[in-house]
């Protein structure tokens, strides 16, 4: 018990032990602020790379394949999938309204199956809201004002179904750009956008400032190369298309370079959609006087095709058992799928069928391990903090050797003794890892002001969305790594305090006591 | 009074002042190594305590009395002579070669220290100096005893004078003071050995007749045997017994 009174005294009359303290909320709060950090950045790419696309995805990346509407309707039936949608990927080129030029990713999707396999409609940005986001204090969000020409609510409906109406008034298709595509909007720290004024080139070869809100005033002329069955590029193809909304789906990568057109939109310029086709065929070379000026033309009827079917599980699935589990049903089904149209569709065994994860695992990979290694690192550096705590305890067990010798002159034995120290090492590592933990928590839970903070005071941008994906910074602490940082930062005061404690313990009691 | 000092060279003193002894050392050995220089303190010590007897230990600096004081309380063990066996009976129990649990409980429950220098726990207040000694005796059975040693704790305080500085620390405190606290603290778990390095050894002179005859009165109170270790004549003069230790050794009368 005398351990308890001594250990009490020593913490709050010595300054030696509120610097070892001091090391151990340091040490504690970098390395739960780095784990919080890092871990959240892998949920947040597990989760929101899901955003806008299936749990599970069947593709063909080359030239397609048939009877797509037959498959999902197959993958319907099966319990473990709650909704397909077909998808078509590709590249292209936009050109903006102020004449700057942006290759793209291009998804040609139903919006209406497509929000069903992914969280589209979340994404929307352009909406209607009826109160401010967090920090938008002055209110200057425009979708809480209402906009000219148009209506928040059709802005929002029109993103939905991909369309918009045209000068004419009639409705057309139009595309739905990520937020950061047209470089139009500036992110404000509330994490909403403002429309800017965008340049705009005049026909006599001039530019001019002009108000431009890309859901109600923009057009693109968007490009695209269909390809034949070998990969070669046909021809280029362009259309103007309107933009409907832009989407924010919080992974900067995907925000500033993916657009979406309506799926017989893709289909039409990609020459995926059915219809009667001349193609190249190698063997009529050997056949000829088919009508043909070249022997190796020949007319087909192609059915329409998509790259890719999206997949929904019927479960959460984000646990990757659950994915590979829901992948196998998805595989099960194709093969049926595939027997059926045998020579049509790509065999089983050829087709691309993966889960999310596997299509990012280099991606998720990379993340997991520098997780590991900037964790491994931290603990290195934490171990200064073991070392640290045994110098301090050890010119302290050093300063109280008179201490020691009284003790040991009362009856106190070398284990109690020990005891002592080591209960002393024990409550420096509960007071310096909770209050560790505390600035942690601080830490993490402000880590986006305190960064828009760096920002602005002195110009240090850390967090790059163009490195790490996101926008916003993970701020998130979770219980359980917490309660393993903290039982790790009570330990290392523990084993810092051991050999002081064994130093204290073998002292010499009549030598302690003459100590000068 | 003074009964002259026991001697090594003569058995049939030692016999006869035994035969109430509570304590008794025999043949006691001990060298300090000062380097690589080996330095004799004690050459074969034989005395015998009388129980509730007062005995001085008189001798020069450096003529091993502390060293022996400290062999008689535990906290040093003997060495092993080169002929013969070194002893330390305290009850009829043997304690040269007793292990190291037996040794910390006799401190702890059979003897109490009063040292020069007061050694008091600079961070605790008076009553916490006392009643740590309490705690280390009790361990985790302290919280039953914690009321009664409050109690004990709180007559010693009044006993020594101190009530109005229980909650001083010893910084606060005079020397004399510190030392009364010594000794509060070596009584709180009621020893029936007290043990006094030079206990007057660092006060002024009225000071330290003052602790002595609190001391005095102590041991005549608890029925106390006590031990003191001096080099003062005066201190010396009221023992029932005088020990005269010359370069390691008993003196002769």
């Amino acid at each position: 018990m005398y351990q308890f009174l001594l250990t009490k005294r020593y913490l709050v009359s010595k300054i030696m032990p509120l610097l070892a303290a001091v090391a151990v909320i340091l040490c504690t709060a970098m390395v739960l602020v780095v784990w919080s950090v890092m871990n959240g950045f892998l949920t947040m790419l597990i989760s929101s790379g899901r955003t806008m696309t299936g749990d599970v995805v069947v593709s063909w990346p080359n030239a397609g394949f048939a009877q797509y509407q037959e498959l999902i309707d197959d993958l319907r039936k099966e319990p473990l999938v709650k909704a397909a949608a077909p998808v078509i990927e590709s590249f292209g080129l936009i050109a903006l309204p102020d004449g700057a030029k942006k290759t793209v990713r291009v998804r040609g999707v139903e919006g209406p199956s497509y929000a069903q396999v992914t969280r589209y409609e979340e994404t929307l940005h352009w909406r209607p809201i009826s109160e401010p986001v967090e920090k938008d204090v002055d209110r200057e969000d425009p979708r809480l004002h209402s906009i000219s020409g148009t209506s928040w609510e059709e802005v929002l409906d029109n993103g939905r179904r991909l369309v918009r109406k045209g000068e004419s008034g009639r409705v057309e298709p139009a595309m739905v750009m990520g937020i950061e595509v047209s470089e139009f909007n500036r992110r404000q720290i509330g994490g909403f956008y403002v429309p800017q004024q965008a340049y705009q080139a005049l026909p006599n070869g001039e530019y001019a400032f002009v108000d431009l809100f890309m859901p109600r005033d923009g057009k693109v002329l968007l490009s695209l190369a269909p390809l034949d069955a070998s990969g070669r590029a046909v021809e280029m193809v362009s259309r103007n298309l309107a933009v409907a909304n832009e989407f924010q789906s919080g992974v900067f990568d995907v925000d500033s370079s993916l657009v979406l057109i309506p799926l017989e939109v893709a289909q039409d310029m990609l020459r995926m959609n059915a219809a009667r086709r001349v193609v190249k065929d190698p063997k009529a070379k050997l056949a000829a006087g088919d009508g043909f000026d070249d022997p190796a033309e020949k007319l087909v009827e192609e059915p329409a095709r998509v790259t890719d079917v999206l997949v929904r599980g019927s479960m959460d699935v984000f646990r990757t058992q659950d994915a590979m589990q829901l992948r196998a049903a998805v595989e099960r089904v194709y093969e049926r799928f595939a027997e059926r149209h045998k020579g049509v569709v790509p065999p089983v065994h050829s087709i691309n069928i993966l889960t999310w994860e596997q299509q990012n695992r280099t991606m998720i990979s990379a993340v997991k391990k520098e997780t590991v290694l900037l964790l491994v690192l931290f603990m290195i550096i934490s171990l200064v903090a073991v070392f640290l705590i045994l110098a301090i305890f050890w010119s302290m067990v050093a300063e109280k050797t008179k201490d020691i010798g009284v003790l040991r002159a009362v009856g106190a034995s070398s284990a109690g003794v020990a005891g002592l120290w080591v209960s002393y090492g024990l409550a420096i590592g509960i007071v310096g890892s909770s209050l560790g933990l505390c600035l942690a928590w601080t830490i993490v839970a402000n880590i986006n002001p305190i960064h828009e903070w760096l920002g602005r005071a002195m110009g240090i941008v850390i967090w790059d969305p163009r490195i790490y994906y996101f926008v916003t910074i993970p701020n998130k602490v979770e219980p359980d790594k917490a309660v393993i940082v903290f039982v790790a930062g009570v330990l290392s005061s523990t084993i810092g305090a051991l050999v002081p404690a064994a130093r204290a313990a073998l002292m010499h009691p009549v030598k302690a006591l003459r100590f000068e | 009074m003074n009964d002259g000092p026991a001697s090594s060279a003569n058995p049939a003193a030692l016999r006869e002042t035994a035969s109430d002894a509570c304590l008794r050392v025999e043949n006691l050995h001990k060298t300090y190594a000062l380097g690589r220089v080996k330095v004799p303190v004690l050459r074969g010590v034989d005395l015998s305590v009388a129980e509730g007897g007062f005995t001085a230990i008189l001798g020069a600096s450096g003529s091993g009395k502390s060293t022996l004081l400290h062999l008689m309380g535990g906290l040093d063990r003997p060495d092993r002579p080169a002929s013969g066996v070194s002893s330390i009976r305290y009850k009829g129990r043997e304690l040269a070669g007793a292990s190291r649990s037996t040794l910390d409980a006799y401190r702890a429950r059979e003897t109490g220290f009063v040292f020069q220098f007061y050694h008091l726990l600079p961070e605790l207040s008076v009553m916490e100096n006392i009643l740590v000694a309490s705690m280390v005796r009790w361990g985790l059975a302290w919280p039953a005893h914690r009321g009664a040693a409050t109690r004990a704790a709180e007559e010693l305080v009044e006993h020594v004078g101190l009530s109005h500085r229980k909650r001083h620390r010893p910084a606060e405190l005079s020397g004399g003071e510190r030392q009364r606290v010594a000794i509060a603290r070596s009584l709180i778990n009621e020893p029936t050995l007290l043990l006094a390095d030079e206990p007057t050894g660092n006060l002024d002179q009225k000071t330290g007749e003052t602790i002595l005859e609190m001391l005095l009165s102590i041991r005549a109170a608890r029925r106390l045997t006590m031990v003191v270790v001096t080099h003062d004549e005066r201190t010396a003069a009221r023992a029932d017994r005088v020990v005269r230790l010359v370069d390691g050794r008993v003196a002769k009368a």
